[in-house]
């Protein structure tokens, strides 16, 4: 909560539009509060998904050029949807393996750091000037659908 | 194993596809920044699952305990493959204990061996089988849920703690066995019973040399042989009063196997009739044996609901044998047993019943009409208590938490009292 706190509070105070980007960022802490105090998961990733509209929203309302804090944002973000979805699992009480939570802990932060460096690879994808076009939207586009069938084909064929 | 994902599975896939898609609409990459680190996660997570192939086996260091006792429960677990949390709940079933935290979480390499020791408390008696475990793993990113029930069945069974015992009650009969107790009848024995003047044919080593000097001609000591008795416990299984964890058919089971294991100690003969909905019983016999069969039969006693009229007709006539001590437990609260009692004793059936009282299991109801209904139902239990000491039953109320000793003390001195009327 802390962190989903910081992040919406950062979020709202750093530029223009600051009410309109508080009121998201607050909706996403109620969700997220309602989400772990009922333990209900689809309250926390409504709140996920509104902080992450929150870095949306003042995006689209800021500036042209490319934001630098896009991969601490990113880590950010993964981390509250990391801790929210652990605090949410069933307590177990780990006599046998006291050192369990440390290595799951371990695991949330390498993560995080992990989307935090894939974050930056993308921006400086984007950053890159290889002239644009109407090809390159459309490898964009593909890339973006491949990315997603690969998702749910690996979802589909691991659950199924 | 059963597969299944987590609802983290289907909101980071939904927040990465979501996240892309807006990318794509608001025309920034920061968007599909923000998205691609919930789908790397997905694909990482994803692509190295597989099924964790875990075995277990389970050991109990006794298959037989008391009451109140603790029996020590071995879990060993091999992973095959490697598990990275592996939550391990071993299902008791209601009546047995345990402090062990459970479930457990463990994190298990491949081929790693790893036992788990669970102390038991057995709170209830009954025949337990243990040995359900459910096992549950997660993969690293807790992304997909492995569930599986190992069926480890081990039997255990509780006996009942009895109480001890210091007197015992005595059937008016013996039976031509040799045993412990002596009979009214003389013969040949240790026991004391009475003088009187030496006859032809008396062995000279009974010969009382104190009374033959004192009297001037040859006394003999008369003595009672040592023989067995026959003891049916008579255990109405028809209908219980219960609140919570405690019921009349508990504190009946506890009396029966208090007097079975007394009265096998002392040599005698003794059987068991449960006389319910489900008719059980076993003929007299003695012996360690006999007495786990009748404990082993009063673990199987229980409540089943019959509206079938029963009466003693349908015993086989083994299991009641002549002479023979019936001592009924039974909270009086069907028809059918009351009914069987009064025909054992119009049938010549030493019988003494302890009625288990139900009076404390039930509470009266708040109205008026309750609490008359309730005082209603007192006198019936009163008056049910008269007929039978008029047919010369004796009736004692043993409740919760008083000796079996004192109830028993109660038909010894109702019986003595009996005699004396009768001579």
């Amino acid at each position: 909560m802390l962190a989903a706190a910081g992040l919406a509070l950062a979020t709202g105070l750093r530029e223009g539009h600051e009410v309109f980007l508080l009121g998201v960022g607050t909706a996403a802490l109620f969700a997220l509060l309602g989400g772990l105090a009922l333990r209900w998961s689809a309250a926390v990733a409504v709140g996920v998904a509104l902080l992450g509209g929150q870095q949306c929203l003042r995006l689209a309302l800021g500036s042209d050029e490319l934001d630098d804090w896009t991969p601490a944002i990113a880590a950010t973000l993964l981390l509250v949807a990391e801790l929210a979805w652990w605090s949410l699992e069933p307590r177990v009480r780990t006599w046998a393996e006291p050192g369990s939570a440390a290595r799951r802990l371990a695991t949330v932060v390498l993560s995080c750091a992990g989307g935090s460096f894939v974050a930056a690879l993308v921006l400086i994808a984007a950053d890159t000037h290889i002239g644009g076009g109407v090809f390159l939207e459309l490898a964009g586009v593909a890339a973006a659908a491949v990315a997603l069938a690969l998702v749910a084909w690996v979802a589909r064929t691991r659950v199924g | 194993m059963t597969r299944s994902a987590t609802a983290k599975l289907g909101a980071y896939a939904a927040l990465a596809g979501a996240g892309l898609l807006a990318a794509l609409v608001l025309g920034r990459p920061e968007v599909a920044a923000l998205a691609a680190p919930f789908a790397v996660l997905l694909v990482a997570g994803l692509s190295p699952a597989r099924p964790p192939e875990v075995h277990a086996k389970l050991e109990l260091d006794a298959e037989r305990q008391v009451e109140g006792e603790t029996v020590t429960a071995y879990l060993e677990v091999h992973a095959i493959t490697a598990v990275e949390r592996l939550e391990l709940l071993l299902d008791l079933p209601e009546g047995i204990e345990t402090t062990a935290p459970n479930p457990q979480l463990l994190s298990l390499h491949a081929g790693e061996r790893r036992e788990l020791e669970y102390e038991l408390r057995c709170a209830h008696w009954g025949a337990y089988l243990l040995g359900q475990v459910i096992l549950r793993a997660q993969d690293r990113f807790a992304l997909l849920v492995y569930e599986q029930t190992l069926d480890l069945s081990r039997p255990l069974k509780v006996y009942p703690r009895g109480e001890a015992l210091h007197r015992l009650l005595r059937p008016f009969e013996t039976q031509a066995f040799a045993g412990s107790q002596p009979p009214r009848t003389r013969g040949d024995g240790i026991e004391f019973a009475d003088l009187r003047p030496f006859v032809p044919g008396d062995r000279v080593r009974r010969v009382n040399w104190r009374a033959t000097a004192r009297r001037g001609e040859p006394w003999v000591n008369e003595t009672h042989p040592e023989r067995s008795t026959d003891v049916v416990i008579f255990l109405d299984t028809f209908a219980e009063a219960r609140t919570g964890a405690t019921g009349t058919l508990d504190l009946a089971v506890e009396a029966a196997a208090s007097l079975a294991s007394h009265y096998i100690a002392e040599k005698d003969r003794v059987g068991l009739v449960a006389f319910g909905g489900v008719l059980n019983w076993l003929t007299v016999s003695t012996g360690v044996t006999q007495l786990y069969r009748v404990l082993d039969s009063l673990l199987d006693a229980e409540i089943f609901l019959s509206y079938a009229w029963k009466d003693i007709d349908i015993l086989p006539s083994r299991t009641l044998p002549p002479h023979a001590l019936v001592i009924a437990l039974s909270p009086l609260l069907d028809e059918r047993s009351v009914g069987a009692l009064a025909d054992l004793r119009a049938r010549g059936f030493d019988l003494a019943v302890v009625e288990i009282s139900p009076v404390p299991f039930v509470r009266p109801g708040g109205g008026e009409l309750d609490d008359l209904a309730h005082r209603l139902w007192l006198l019936r239990r009163d008056a049910l208590r008269s007929s039978y000491l008029q047919l010369g039953v004796p009736v004692v109320e043993w409740r919760h938490g008083m000796p079996l000793q004192a109830a028993l003390e109660e038909v010894r001195t109702f019986r003595r009292h009996a005699r004396v009327t009768r001579v």
